[in-house]
């Protein structure tokens, strides 16, 4: 094989590092990818038609699969083995990782929806957090060729929290399923509106992948590539090129500095023989999401850069921001019983509701700033350990009312933007070290009134919404007590967040670190604020643009 | 889950056998007032109700199946089963109590529903060995009553004795009987099991009504015209048929 030269080390191979590779290997420059995970290949490992009923305990959540058997995390889930995080006394917050080829694009929902032009200047709006450095226009047309490489389904809509694509880039959405279509009457009634839910699932065949053919969950990955990750598209693309290598097990500890200050290259634990390995190279970009990008800066401390690198604002490991979740749910009796059909779909959300607040924010007339959309639970899904639900009695008047209930329940479950606050944050827990002698993260967490009031509201529409459809509520919980803990929801952003001013961020806009220029961050820490539509397709939107600009400064020379 | 496995251990530093001989001298008596450790309660004694088994279970230390095992051929025993031959008959007639044969539909033990419990008590989970501790007092509960009311094992009664004592323990709400509450909380855990494991089963999951996990080739097609009607009807009757989706 003749010999590899890299220009650029890209950390972590997960929607960030992969969207970098692939950039970068496609514009002709060559790529070595660190991956502290194992290989994993889903046309040869995915779980596509096993059953609940052949699985260990009906698929259950364990300990060991905390997403039920069948999810295709590899060695992490809320733990990883060997690798422990620690809170602060106070704090709650949970960190899910993924330690494979591809992190946790093998599994993510695929919800996928473009931030739209309020995102990016909530700041100028409302005062609160931080704007980001550019606007929506800027970022249009890398969301259009994102949505077009990773194939997103849904449709233009209209509503203005939902901007559009440029005909012909989204692919068909599939027809919307009976609950969905009872929620979408109630919420009409109120007017709310229901709209196709956009999500990286193919409905059209696209490069070496199938179209969904509308069975098995996608949690489990996509052994036909339908499910959008980058084990199945960018990663191979990358590599088809010529241009990427990759070196899995290799978890970087750092990133090195010469007595400059300047980026020479990472150090890394090969987890095999458990001895670190120096690597140089002309540019590093770190992907290995949000947290563990910050804790690699924390712990990459050197006489030119003692609080961390990239740290002179102090900033990394600031503003961690998860997304807000809480459920709420009901039996739907007109629901009872009702004709079966197949409702497995593309095994997630064909509509959802989208955040429809705007207006009324803009006049005053909410007691919280920014949004939150529900995601709908609901359908003949396939059986599992809990479909026995807590009934009462024995023999066939218990069956029959098993069999009344079965699909009759909807559950809306909130997805809301929440603001940086000074109690959420992460450091380095100098007490702890992970099993390759790294020390490990220490999370702060804490939401602040403004959540706890969007969640309060959140909770109110869907009990109206589930009385609508005819569902005996009651009261709802307590927001604090309904409102998910930190990380719960996994979209853990903004703790290297970019801005338009090195001394409140830690990036500028192109993921460029304001103390090293062939330092680049490209994975959910750049975010200056952690809006409700879901982060991944933003993370590979700016990575796609950023990547591209970087690739412009190496073909000029500059780094 | 709410029950409390421990609340109503009626005597300690008895054996098992020995409580039962006591417990059987009172239900001679009528109405009788026993102190248990969380209170005094009263209980109509000829149901013998108000004993509650003092297992001590050993610990499950098999290990799990760890965060990397193989997907595509699940692992057919993770780990040891732990039910005995007696524990397994009888929750094997339980469960056929629970799910009875229906027509050409089998019950619950002809689709292996005692193995799916044995396995889910035996795992090294918290969830299941919180279970585990649950449905083995609920089966020697079982015995015992049967004991009491009878004088020999469930498995030994004729089907109209087995069903009068799980008529007792069938149904936990309001008009529960207060000495039956424990035993009907443990029996639900193990009707919802029983459940999940039928219904879990193929046989089971036709008899839901379950149509997806079959490869569609084309677009999804959607509801059924059947299924559109009936929403129909649901609309109209909620009132919600001007609002209906137009997508
Ligand atoms: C169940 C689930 C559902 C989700 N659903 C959605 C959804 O519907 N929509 C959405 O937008 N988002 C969703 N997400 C979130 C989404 O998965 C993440 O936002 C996204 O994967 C983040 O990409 P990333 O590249 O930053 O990190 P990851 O995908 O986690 O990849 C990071 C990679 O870096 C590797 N790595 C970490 N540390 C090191 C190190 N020191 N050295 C080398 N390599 C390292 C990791 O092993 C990993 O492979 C979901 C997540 C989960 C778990
Ligand atoms: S539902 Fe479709 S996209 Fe999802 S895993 Fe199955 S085939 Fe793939």
């Amino acid at each position: 094989m003749p010999a590899f030269r890299h220009e650029v080390l890209v950390v972590g191979s997960g929607a960030g590092g992969a969207m970098a590779a692939y950039t970068l290997a496609k514009a002709g420059h060559k790529v070595l990818m660190l991956e502290a995970g194992r290989d994993y290949d889903p046309k040869t490992e995915t779980p596509m038609f096993q059953t609940n009923g052949e699985a260990p305990l009906m698929g259950a959540s364990t300990r060991d699969k905390n997403f039920g058997f069948y999810d295709a995390t590899v060695d992490g889930g809320w733990q990883v083995p060997h690798e422990p995080y620690t809170t602060a006394s106070n704090s709650e917050f949970l960190w899910w990782r993924a330690r494979m080829l591809g992190g946790r694009t093998n599994h993510w929902g695929r919800y996928s929806l473009r931030f739209s032009e309020h995102d990016f200047k909530g700041k100028s709006r409302d005062g609160l957090g931080a704007d980001w450095p550019f606007e929506y226009q800027d970022i249009a047309p890398w969301y259009d060729k994102t949505e077009e490489l990773v194939g997103v389904c849904g449709t233009n809509t209209g509503l203005d929290d939902m901007p559009p694509s440029p005909e012909g880039i989204l692919q068909p959405p599939p027809q919307p399923r009976i609950p969905e279509l009872l929620v979408a009457a109630a919420a009409k009634k109120h007017g709310i509106p229901v709209a196709p839910m956009h999500r990286a699932v193919l409905t059209r065949p696209k490069d070496d992948r199938a179209a969904c053919f509308y069975a098995t969950p996608c949690g489990r990955g996509c052994s036909i590539g339908a499910a959008f990750q980058t084990t199945t598209s960018l990663i191979p693309m990358a590599r088809a090129t010529g241009n990427l290598q990759v070196i899995t097990q290799a978890m970087v500890k750092s990133v090195d500095v010469d007595d400059n200050g300047r980026v020479v290259g990472v150090t890394y634990v090969d987890k095999h023989s458990v001895e670190e390995h120096k690597l140089t190279a002309r540019v590093v970009i770190l992907a290995a999401s949000a947290c563990e990008s910050a804790r690699i800066l924390l712990n990459s401390k050197s006489r030119k850069f003692p609080k961390g690198l990239a740290n002179s604002s102090g900033q990394v490991g600031r503003n961690l921001m998860d997304s807000t979740g809480a459920y709420l749910g009901a039996l739907i009796p007109a629901l009872k019983g009702r004709p079966r059909y197949n409702e497995d779909g593309h095994t997630a959300n064909h509509l959802f509701i989208p955040w429809w607040g705007h207006k009324m924010q803009e006049k005053g007339d909410l007691d919280f700033p920014r949004g939150y959309h529900f995601e709908i639970s609901n359908g003949f899904s396939q059986p599992g350990a809990w479909v026995g639900g807590n009934l009462q009695g024995y023999g066939p008047a218990l069956k029959q009312d098993v069999r009344d209930h079965y699909g009759a329940y909807v559950g809306f479950a909130l997805r809301g933007e929440m603001l940086p606050n000074p109690g959420a944050y992460m450091e380095i827990d100098d007490k702890v070290q992970d099993k390759w002698g790294i020390p490990v993260p220490k999370f702060h967490f804490r939401w602040s009134e403004n959540e706890l009031r969007q969640v309060e509201h959140g909770l109110k529409t869907a009990r109206l919404l589930l009385e609508t459809m005819g569902a005996t509520v009651g009261d709802v919980p307590a927001a604090e007590k309904a409102i998910s803990k930190g990380g719960e929801i996994i979209h853990e952003v903004g703790t290297t967040r970019m801005g338009s001013s090195a001394s409140d961020s830690v990036t500028n806009q192109w993921g460029q670190t304001w103390d090293c220029d062939n330092l680049f961050v490209m994975d959910g820490g750049v975010f200056a604020s952690n809006p409700h539509k879901n982060c991944t397709l933003t993370i590979m939107t700016l990575t796609m643009r950023n990547a591209t600009w970087l690739a412009g400064q190496l073909d000029k020379g500059m780094l | 889950m709410t029950e409390q496995q421990h609340s109503h251990h009626y005597q300690s530093g008895m054996t098992r056998r020995e409580s039962l001989k006591w417990l059987g001298l009172l239900v001679a008596s009528s109405t009788v007032s026993m102190v248990s450790g969380c209170g005094d309660w009263t209980h109509t004694a000829q149901s013998g109700a108000g004993h509650w088994p003092d297992l001590k279970l050993a610990p499950i230390t098999a290990r799990g199946y760890g965060q990397d095992p193989n997907l595509l051929i699940p692992p057919e025993s993770p780990w040891p089963k732990t039910l005995t031959a007696a524990q397994l008959e009888l929750v094997a007639i339980l469960s056929d109590i629970i799910v009875p044969r229906e027509g050409s539909v089998p019950s619950a033990s002809q689709v292996h529903v005692p193995d799916v419990i044995d396995e889910w008590v035996s795992a090294p989970y918290s969830v299941q060995q919180q279970d585990r501790v649950t449905l083995l007092h609920a089966l020697a509960w079982i015995d015992d009553e049967a004991t009491l009311r009878f004088n020999a094992n469930f498995a030994a009664l004729d089907p109209q004795q087995q069903l009068a004592i799980v008529d007792d323990i069938a149904y936990d709400n309001e008009h529960t009987a207060e000495p039956f509450r424990q035993i009907a909380g443990a029996f639900g855990r193990l009707r919802s099991l029983v459940l999940a494991a039928f219904f879990c089963s193929p046989v089971g999951t036709r008899d839901i009504g379950y149509m997806g996990n079959v490869p569609i080739a084309g677009d999804y097609p959607g509801p059924s015209d059947e299924a559109r009607a009936h929403l129909e009807e649901v609309l109209a009757d909620l009132g919600l048929s001007d609002c209906a989706y137009s997508g």
